[in-house]
């Protein structure tokens, strides 16, 4: 029943992501690819102090992909960069362990789904990469301009 | 003649597998083939009755393994129509038959802005060994371009062998659009303009006549799982005078002649190029994988894969939001076709046959120079075996009606 409730959600986000395109200007930014299948994704993030204030992805890939970067878009919006933190380490906990935190948040349990089909965990990981290197750049702003 | 697919299919145990309910329509045999069950007896036999390292022992088993070993070579050399049984090397596979080909034979004779040529159909084997032996030396690299069509461009073929590469690397066979290259004008060209020729028959193996005398290619690399052999074994043919050139590439056992503490001599092809102890049993697997491809007839095979390309094509152009890659025609194509499905990525195609038990690959397929020249990241391919049979194709097609569904 909730399988396919579930599924449900990961087509819908598929069919209309959210928060898709690019925030201009941006003040953190990734482009990540999956060297296995050539799926590409590119997250722009403009901040408000701590905050992000807004948030957008582009993706060029399967499904999973697009429908993981748009649940990821809708969690992280408004949110601290240690907060999205949080939640990309849940994202890997739960995607590891497959048990849910409790109580989960929203978007984690459609991802849940994905674990069936193994291969396809790293098409959802791919938005995910994406914001960790963005908040890499942001505790290392250094590194970043080289 | 065709091939009887009901006598083939017996002997491949994995094909009475179930896949989530349905039964198993594997079709990605440009990926690696399944195993018969002679393959997988010749494996058993070998380790239970005749398991030794090779040429080292003077006892019994390992001169039996040594034959063995020996004897696939032999039979590898017969099977390409090779002069010399020494002009065959055992690899892991086609990627190590070129990576050795581009660091024993291209590596120390490449100087700065010299050119190989390759091909925007390469597989990414046939290409990344030849860009990193290039940098490392300052060579060039040019690409002979693809037609729409999906056939090389021969005219800057031409072109581009006017700049006198040090070789030109070329596929038999596309393992995304099927291609089947003309090798014997290519290789005339080339050798027209005194340009050696690497072959990559990675896709052509057990589907398509292979002669390398009659060719006339330098090298010739292919895979043993892709013949319905084990993974783990493949080989690189060389003609003889590049064999002459060649230089060792990996150093260790087994392909020294002398070692002192300073230098050392090296033993004769081919076991100068086959450092420490060979993969024993998969040559042995990979000699009755040969057999089996022969007991049943490449011929015989080529017109099976044939037809259920014929009926594939028929079928796919058919299908609404379908965009076939690769030449229309059947005569200049092998068994395999990729395609894209409109608004529905690759990955996502595979996942929903997967669920009708249908196999299929989904993705670049180590090929993304020739996807980003098709302008599409990805696409599904269907390649097929001996054990295909038409029924699979149709299922398949059906179950290209359930993705559309989903998806709409």
């Amino acid at each position: 029943m909730s399988g396919t409730l579930y599924r449900d959600v990961l087509m819908d986000h598929m069919k209309h992501p959210r928060f898709s395109g690019k925030v201009e200007p941006a003040d953190l930014r990734a482009a990540v690819n999956n060297p296995l299948c050539g799926d590409e994704l590119e997250l722009t993030i403009a901040l408000d102090g701590p905050l992000i204030r807004e948030a957008r992805t582009l993706a060029r890939g399967c499904s999973v992909c697009v429908a993981s970067a748009s649940l990821m878009g809708e969690a992280i919006q408004g949110r601290s960069l240690e907060e999205s933190s949080r939640l990309s380490q849940m994202f890997r906990e739960a995607m590891a362990s497959g048990t849910l935190p409790d109580p989960p948040p929203e978007f984690l349990p459609p991802l849940m789904q994905i674990r069936q089909h193994k291969s396809r965990v790293k098409c959802a990981a791919l938005a995910w990469n994406a914001l960790d290197e963005c908040l890499h750049h942001a505790a290392f702003p250094d590194e970043e301009k080289r | 003649m065709s091939v009887p697919t009901e006598a083939v299919r017996a002997e491949f145990p994995i094909l009475q597998r179930a896949i989530h309910g349905h039964p198993l329509a594997y079709l990605d045999n440009a990926s690696t083939t399944q195993k018969p069950k002679a393959v997988i007896e010749a494996f058993t036999e070998f380790w239970s009755r005749s398991n030794a390292n090779i040429h080292r022992g003077v006892y019994q088993l390992s001169e039996e393994a040594s034959d063995a070993y020996e004897q696939a070579r032999s039979r590898v050399a017969c099977f390409l129509n090779a002069p010399e049984a020494s002009q065959v090397i055992f690899t892991r596979g086609t990627t190590e038959s070129i990576n050795l080909a581009a660091y024993a034979w291209a590596r120390p004779r490449l100087q700065p802005d010299d050119r190989i040529l390759l091909t925007e159909m390469e597989h990414h084997s046939n290409q990344v060994p030849w860009q990193v032996v290039a940098q490392e030396r300052g060579a060039q690299l040019d690409y002979v371009p693809i037609l729409d069509s999906g056939v090389l461009d021969l005219e800057v073929l031409q072109t581009l062998l006017c700049r006198r590469p040090k070789l030109l690397a070329v596929t038999a066979i596309s393992n995304v659009l099927g291609t089947i290259n003309p090798l014997p004008e290519i290789i005339a060209l080339a050798h027209k303009h005194e340009v050696p020729v690497l072959v990559d028959a990675a896709q052509a193996v057990g589907r398509f006549p292979l002669d390398v005398r009659a060719l006339g290619c330098d090298f010739l690399a292919f895979s043993g799982h892709k013949v319905y052999g084990p993974t783990g074994i493949g080989a690189l043919y060389v003609q003889a005078d590049r064999l002459a050139e060649m230089q060792p590439w990996q150093g260790g056992g087994g392909m020294i002649s002398r070692v002192s503490r300073e230098r050392s001599t090296w033993a004769e092809a081919p076991a100068k190029f086959e450092a420490g102890t060979p993969p024993v049993a998969e040559a042995v697997g990979l000699n009755a994988a040969l057999d089996f491809v022969e007991r049943w007839g490449i011929a015989e095979i080529q017109q099976h894969e044939r037809d259920l390309t014929d009926l594939a094509l028929g079928l796919l152009v058919e299908e609404p939001g379908v965009t076939l890659f690769g030449p229309s025609s059947t005569d200049q194509r092998s068994g395999l076709i990729s395609f894209a499905l409109e608004g529905v990525h690759p990955h996502d195609v595979a996942q929903i046959l997967d669920e009708s038990g249908i196999a299929v690959r989904a993705g670049h397929h180590c090929a993304q120079v020739l996807h980003e020249r098709l302008q599409v990241p990805a696409t599904v391919r269907m390649s097929f075996g001996i054990y295909n049979t038409d029924e699979e194709v149709r299922r398949t097609q059906q179950a290209l009606a359930q993705v559309r569904e989903v998806f709409a």
